[in-house]
């Protein structure tokens, strides 16, 4: 009975962060800088990292990679976002796993979206052969400063009361 | 937030906002364009617009005549050449991407190229 639960929550988790980030790619970004994303999604895979684990936020960053790309038809953008969710899972459990004492949820969103903006660049500039376009990374840093906290804010709230029901 | 977070926050600010000068000063002044001298149709040498090469001359030497160039602050001019109506000398500075100096009877070409990639980065956009 509990596997199914937990199944059912899981493919819950993916699509709530597959709407999310349909909705994050109609929106006209360009607030700050292109290419700078809420990050929104960010938020599903750090919620199952708390309450389930690293292989469930995995497969939930991996699944909702591929179905997103399925939805939008855009090939390319299937390896930015599959990196940048695998490197952004892992950074955010080793924080969250041993430094949970010195960095909140803030911390770990901030890490991780960090993670997925370093991880996108270095794969952009592997795919078009140019390394300068980590000069572009400085802004993303910065934008995803401000992204990881706003997450890592409303994780701290979703997580509280989800703990109650797992 | 804990102390933590406001550490990882500061740290991460002061990183960017370095690394933010740093590539505006050193990395997009400089290296953005470079010589490429060509003889014959063949590139034989590129040359990138540095602050340390600024004032130097290069000497041109093949089978089809002499020319001497010197480089300027991002420009490049021929100060000498054997050929006989010298219209490279003439010609002055060139130091707009796409600008060429021809001497056709050395059948010598400098041209100055961008680094075409570079303006693939949207560097900043308020």
């Amino acid at each position: 009975m509990k596997g199914i639960k937990k199944l059912i929550f899981l493919s819950l988790l993916v699509s709530i962060g597959l709407a999310l980030s349909i909705i994050e790619s109609m929106m006209p970004v360009p607030f700050i800088a292109p290419g700078a994303k809420l990050g929104l999604s960010n938020m599903v895979i750090l919620i199952t990292l708390v309450i389930f684990g690293f292989k469930e936020a995995l497969t939930v960053g991996i699944l909702k990679s591929i179905i997103f790309t399925l939805a939008t038809g855009s090939i390319s953008s299937l390896f930015y976002s599959l990196s940048g969710s695998i490197l952004s899972c892992l950074i955010m459990y080793i924080i969250y796993n041993k430094f949970s004492e010195i960095f909140s949820l803030i911390g770990v969103s901030i890490f991780g979206a960090v993670a997925h903006n370093t991880a996108q660049v270095l794969v952009a500039s592997l795919m078009m052969n140019n390394f300068k376009i980590f000069s572009y990374l400085p802004i993303l840093l910065l934008t995803s400063l401000f992204t990881g906290y706003f997450v890592g804010l409303a994780s701290i709230y979703i997580t509280k009361n989800l703990k109650k029901t797992f | 937030m804990t102390k933590g977070d406001k550490y990882l926050i500061i740290f991460i600010v002061i990183i960017s906002l370095a690394s933010l000068i740093y590539i505006k000063k050193f990395v997009f002044n400089y290296n953005e364009k470079y010589i490429s001298i060509q003889v014959d149709g063949e590139e034989i040498k590129e040359i990138i617009f540095d602050k340390n090469i600024i004032g130097k001359t290069i000497p041109i030497n093949t089978k089809y005549g002499y020319n001497l160039i010197e480089i300027g602050d991002e420009k490049v001019r021929v100060i000498e050449a054997d050929c006989p109506d010298k219209l490279d000398v003439k010609q002055g500075y060139i130091s707009k991407i796409g600008e060429i100096i021809v001497c056709l009877p050395n059948r010598l070409v400098i041209e100055i190229k961008g680094l075409d990639n570079e303006r693939d980065v949207d560097y900043i956009s308020h």
